[in-house]
């Protein structure tokens, strides 16, 4: 089959840590994705919040773009991105009107069958488990590591259909591959303020805040996400958060890939570990990839 | 409270409303647990179950100058908790909609608004979002200049920030989508 990648805005600015990642363990995984040429923003929560017409037409431009290439089946990292892409799958294959409307706006057909994966589908579903566990060189044991979801990637569940809406495992059994320890906490799939966190900085500190304080208090040495905006507010306003509620966290905050590539025995270099604004120094010297 | 306005202010409101939801307004019950597990409820001016009901009442002003409806970050907790399976984030985005098409710029939270605003400006003058021109043009917007500057070294040192953003080539496709639905 074959497999189309929608980076996202993100993935190629601020998260671009997530990219590089998911470039190197693909290709450690002899996995072959493509670029869907000149794709576009998916309108992210800015156009489903005023407008609904953009927010269903700026995605399916790049799905009709992925279906005309020949794709079936598209990976879209950003949970933001493959939450946006779903919803107007979902929309389009629902409403005949809609996808009139829609389609003689973008002037492309779209059939409505292609198959849209967030990171942690297409690792379970396309990669597979095995393939991945054969793939663990240098296991990750004494590791303890806390799965953040989020929203995004498992709500709405009717449009999503993936994993638990309130209990989601996924990203912890991917966690159980490398060898490390899954954390279970109560804050999985509470959200961290999302978009507003420009707009609303403080109330975006105190729900990240939450996140971040009870992943501490149960014992974690990192988080781990498959999404940018969450790795944005819980990584680059921790050390305000910290000021803020004058209570250390010192949590890196890793995206998933990351975790597979250093499993995978991948230099941090190569994965972009660095990029991070909380140094995961720490971690990797539990490792040994670093000396004590 | 003043509650109902006009019989047929009200209709024309609640229509306006479902036929953009694609959902009934009276499903809702009013059980609250929609608000009990809305993450940014101690924010809000009216809980989600009360702004549900307002437009039921047709109380179009208070709830489109709401800060509840602004404040909403969409995180689908309450449609995915909600008994009746009512699309109580769904009426959120369609609130946004009407007072974005009514001109009504919201004074309790004009600043979320205005960043949904520049972002999608941003998307329609490049086809994707270039990080520091939205950034840039929203403070210069709100006139936040320095909150969250100290965050830009280490930013720029990390290499999150790029100093150039990428411009897609079908700009005039993007072009004729905005004018078709704007």
């Amino acid at each position: 089959m074959k497999l189309a990648y929608y980076p996202g805005c993100s993935l190629k600015g601020t998260s671009f840590e997530y990219e590089v990642s998911l470039l190197k363990i693909l290709e450690a995984l002899n996995i072959e994705i493509k670029e869907i040429p000149d794709w576009n923003c998916c309108g992210a929560s800015a156009a489903h919040s005023i407008n609904h017409n953009l927010s269903i037409a700026l995605p399916a431009r790049n799905l009709a773009i992925a279906e005309g290439e020949g794709y079936e089946s598209v990976l879209a990292p950003c949970a933001a991105c493959s939450n946006r892409l779903k919803t107007a799958h979902h929309e389009l294959k629902s409403d005949d009107i809609l996808k009139k409307k829609i389609t003689d706006s973008i002037e492309m057909p779209y059939n409505a069958d292609m198959e849209i994966n967030n990171m942690l589908e297409f690792l379970i579903k396309i990669v597979g488990k095995d393939k991945i566990k054969s793939m663990v060189k240098k296991p990750l044991a004494g590791l303890k590591v806390a799965s953040y979801y989020g929203c995004l990637l498992v709500r709405p569940p009717k449009v999503m259909q993936f994993d638990d809406p309130e209990n989601p495992v996924s990203m912890d059994e991917l966690v159980g591959l490398t060898g490390a320890e899954a954390v279970d906490y109560s804050y999985k799939t509470e959200c961290c303020g999302a978009i507003n966190s420009l707009s609303k900085p403080d109330v975006v500190m105190a729900l990240t805040g939450n996140v971040l304080y009870d992943i501490k208090k149960h014992g974690a040495d990192l988080v781990v996400v498959a999404c940018p905006l969450c790795h944005s507010n819980l990584d680059v306003r921790q050390r305000e958060i910290e000021r803020k509620y004058s209570e250390k966290i010192g949590l890196p905050v890793l995206f998933i890939t990351e975790l597979l590539g250093l499993s995978f025995g991948i230099d941090p270099k190569d994965l972009a570990i660095e990029g991070h604004m909380v140094a995961a120094d720490r971690v990797l010297k539990k490792i040994g990839e670093l000396p004590k | 409270m003043k509650t109902v306005i006009n019989e047929q202010n009200r209709r024309n409101f609640v229509s306006q409303v479902e036929a953009m939801l694609h959902d009934k307004l009276s499903k809702c019950y009013q059980c609250g647990k929609c608000s009990a597990g809305c993450p940014v409820n101690f924010e809000m001016d009216y809980t989600p179950n009360q702004i549900i009901k307002m437009t039921e009442l047709g109380m179009e002003d208070k709830v489109l100058n709401s800060k509840t409806i602004w404040l909403c970050v969409s995180c689908n907790t309450c449609s995915t908790r909600c008994p009746k399976g009512f699309e109580v984030t769904g009426i959120m985005d369609v609130l946004r909609e009407i007072a974005e098409k009514k001109g009504i710029t919201s004074k309790v939270e004009k600043e979320v608004q205005m960043f949904h605003e520049v972002f999608l400006d941003n998307v329609k003058s490049n086809g994707r979002i270039f990080e520091l021109e939205l950034v840039g043009k929203y403070k210069f917007k709100t006139r936040h200049l320095f909150r969250d500057m100290f965050l830009a070294p280490k930013m720029l040192e990390k290499g999150k920030l790029k100093m150039h953003g990428e411009k897609i080539s079908d700009l005039n496709q993007i072009a004729k989508i905005f004018k078709d639905f704007e």
